[in-house]
């Protein structure tokens, strides 16, 4: 079934990593400690048992951010990819790394101590228009330079003949 | 009149950064880059000159997402960090990088094609603080050996005596 393997990775595609169960406990977390590594609002997760948990190319660098958690990453690239608890069995992933994050809505929020006052806000703010509308000749531009991993496992990464 | 000056960093402290003009704008960008690049549903970014920004301490990490861009991140933590269009004279910080996020709330919001459907309603899912009932302990011990970076300028980091 194909639902039992969901793959991800990095942006460079350094990393990439498959989950051979169906991942529990979506959630963003908004603690500083979260913001402060995503570079962002809150943290995306969604967690599996390590064992379930599988590398299938390249390492994950790591950061303790206190002797209770490792976060993981792309040296290459730094995408924030994984979180956990050294005492807890499973590992979470970050849902923005996941190849198909929509398939994943969070189901809590966390930390909310941290929870930036205007957070409810965001989705109400303008912005009718796609990268292509907005800038057509930059958007083409990206894309035809684009060095992003693709969303989905590739035999061969880089792909031969593509400069980094 | 004191002179602009806003600090951030990543979440371990090695790489410092200053801003010495008021954000130009400040976005979240929902593409598929952005997201990838950032773990995330979106990334979060608020720009200035390129002249008024200032790494304080240590060295960014680039990868080039694109021939028209680069995006900077830290080495050792994986925080993302920056975001530049190159032919631009302007550089964004990822808004969670900053000492105080809250003071670039964004304005507008692009690269809508790639926006996950349910992310407008993120706000609204049941919340808890870290310190709920039942996590005090853990939240303690983090508290006890956390490693992130303060959210302000330090002279020395890490501080003397502490294990990394």
């Amino acid at each position: 079934m194909a639902s039992d393997r969901l793959s991800g990775g990095c942006q460079c595609g350094a990393v990439r990593y498959a989950l051979h169960e169906e991942p529990g406990d979506p959630h963003i977390c908004h603690c500083r400690m979260c913001q402060k590594a995503f570079g962002s609002f809150f943290a995306p997760l969604t967690g599996v048992p390590r064992e379930k948990f599988e590398l299938t190319r390249g390492e994950l660098a790591t950061f303790m951010s206190s002797d209770q958690a490792e976060r993981g990453f792309c040296r290459d690239c730094g995408t924030p990819l994984t979180f956990r608890y050294l005492h807890s069995p499973r590992i979470a992933v970050s849902i923005g790394s996941l190849d198909e994050p929509e398939k994943i809505p969070p189901a809590n929020q966390y930390g909310i101590e941290g929870r930036l006052s205007w957070f409810a806000g965001l989705a109400k703010l303008p912005g009718e228009k796609s990268t292509e509308d907005d800038n057509p000749d930059l958007a083409g531009r990206i894309a035809a330079s684009n060095h992003q991993h693709p969303d989905h496992d590739t035999a061969e990464w880089p792909l031969a003949g593509k400069g980094r | 009149m004191a002179k602009t000056r806003v600090t951030g960093g990543c979440q371990c402290g090695a790489v410092r950064y200053a801003l010495h003009a008021p954000f130009s704008n400040s976005s979240i960008c929902h593409c598929r880059m952005c997201q990838k690049a950032f773990g995330a549903f979106y990334a979060p970014l608020a720009g200035v000159p390129l002249d008024s920004f200032e790494v304080t301490r240590g060295t960014l990490a680039i990868f080039r997402s694109s021939d028209a861009v680069e995006r900077g991140f830290c080495r050792d933590c994986g925080t993302p960090l920056t975001f530049r269009f190159l032919a631009e004279p302007k550089i964004d910080v990822s808004i969670g990088s900053l000492d105080d996020p809250s003071i670039a709330r964004p304005v507008i919001q692009y690269g809508i094609e790639a926006r996950i459907a349910w992310v407008g309603d993120l706000d609204e899912l049941p919340g808890e603080i870290t310190e709920a009932p039942g996590s005090e302990a853990r939240a303690e011990f983090i508290k006890r050996t956390n490693r992130q970076h303060p959210d302000h300028d330090t002279d020395r980091w890490p501080p003397e005596g502490a294990g990394r």
